[in-house]
């Protein structure tokens, strides 16, 4: 039962903008940006991240079309892991969460009626998860060299495919109350800046852009934070 | 540029930290309250939400011109009040039950302030119960009725069939909203009003009070 605490984490003031939901630095005035500096600031000043991860790595006994069994007797349902993860021999169950201080931080921030420091703090969060997130994803990159595979990219529930019910099934899997993440009785994550995420470990592993993730999601014509995909980037 | 010209241009260009003065300025050239309101202010918030539809600013900005409306209203306020000048509506909004994010709605709560809205926060998790007394017992024209998953956006729909059950249908007027939430779902589930965002939750509420 791997548990990293104290994941490092480097935020910079150019991965920001798609999470406030504003595309580009450029977009935002300059007021946005000093006060987007300060926030950053504040966020190791305060230790207002505390990245960690816990993880698991599962053997595939059985693959259907519209479901996986681990060797456990777990079966994961839907369509998504069978036909992205074909030739997958193990999968990777991780939570991972930046805990509960931001979001804390953020909260208190609409109490005192500063709510565009809230919202933009909430978005340092999230970008802080989306980094935390490639982490993983090169954790177990390393993990899946070391047995001589590849691994995908990571697969969440409530994707396409994978119904957000089989969230009780991967909490399951890997001892998410050790680093504090716990389900709600509607099987939200708990602190919210939390990621659940499966990856495939296997000859032939797919990768995808965030730019193609975006693509295949059911909100990508209304959500403010999807990545656009270049065309030399489509495959 | 007379005062009022100038309050609606601060809205616009986001002059936060001049708005106070500007609507000070106002008052002491004998400018009416109510003008600077209707005829400053909810101008100046229109234009913003309108650049905010067209993509040429962004949810932070409008934030923003929020506040500076706010600021603006803190002043104006003890006036109208004094002149019986009615609130823009009484709004209450939170996150329905089984669902625990807020940011959504928060950021909906202060659009609707910086408009001049009442607004009762109900929080998060809110249970159907909840909902239904605090309609049956506040003088609400809005419910504002908020999820952000496809699990727990049906209980969106159970609020409302407990407010028609408690024969409070009529009493006040139910606006949705959340990343799942579409106007198709809105109409299928026959809630009164949909936002998009928090741009359009506030002018939905503005129209639907209007009518």
């Amino acid at each position: 039962m791997p548990i990293l605490h104290n994941v490092p984490l480097t935020l910079s003031i150019e991965q920001l903008p798609r999470r406030q939901g504003v595309g580009e630095l450029l977009n935002l005035r300059p007021e946005m940006i000093t006060l987007l500096h300060e926030l950053l600031n504040s966020v190791d000043e305060l230790h207002l991240l505390e990245p960690v991860i816990a993880y698991e790595l599962h053997s595939i006994t059985e693959m259907q079309h519209d479901r996986l069994c681990l060797k456990d007797g777990t079966a994961f349902h839907g369509q998504l892991l069978p036909s992205f993860l074909k030739t997958a021999r193990e999968l990777a169950i991780v939570v991972c969460t930046i805990g509960p201080r931001l979001e804390e931080k953020v909260t208190d921030y609409f109490k005192r009626d500063e709510p565009l420091q809230g919202l933009l703090l909430d978005g340092i969060g999230s970008t802080a998860v989306d980094s935390l997130v490639q982490e993983v994803c090169q954790l177990i990159r390393h993990e899946a060299s070391s047995r001589g595979y590849e691994a995908s990219n990571s697969l969440s529930p409530g994707m396409p495919g994978l119904p957000l019910s089989e969230q009780w099934q991967l909490f399951q899997l890997v001892p998410a109350e050790q680093i504090g993440v716990h389900l709600t009785s509607s099987g939200m994550m708990s602190p919210r800046k939390s990621a659940s995420m499966i990856i495939g470990i296997g000859p032939d592993m797919p990768t995808w852009t965030e730019a193609q993730a975006c693509d295949r999601c059911s909100l990508k014509e209304t959500c403010h934070y999807r990545v656009y995909t270049h065309p030399e980037a489509t495959t | 540029m007379n005062k009022v010209k100038q309050i609606s241009e601060a809205i616009v260009q986001l002059k936060w930290d001049e708005i106070a003065a500007l609507t000070n300025e106002a008052l002491e050239a004998e400018v009416p309250a109510l003008e600077i309101l209707n005829q400053g202010l909810v101008p100046g918030m229109s234009v913003v939400g309108t650049k905010f539809r067209n993509g040429e600013i962004f949810l932070p900005e409008v934030l923003l011109s929020a506040r500076t409306m706010k600021t603006a209203l803190e002043i104006l306020t003890p006036i109208l009040s004094q002149q019986d000048t009615p609130s823009m509506g009484r709004v209450a909004i939170g996150t329905v039950k089984g669902d625990i994010h807020d940011i959504g709605k928060n950021i909906v709560v202060s659009m609707l302030e910086g408009n001049g809205f009442e607004v009762m926060d109900l929080g998060i998790d809110v249970d159907t119960e909840r909902f239904v007394e605090v309609v049956r017992d506040n003088n609400l024209q809005i419910l504002g009725l908020s999820a952000l998953l496809t699990s727990t956006m049906p209980m969106i729909e159970e609020t409302i069939k407990a407010l028609e059950k408690a024969g409070l249908g009529q009493k006040v007027q139910v606006i949705v909203g959340g990343a799942p939430v579409t106007q198709a779902y809105a109409d299928q589930i026959g809630a009164d009003g949909y936002g998009a965002d928090a741009v359009a939750a506030v002018e939905k509420a503005r129209d639907l009070i209007a009518t």
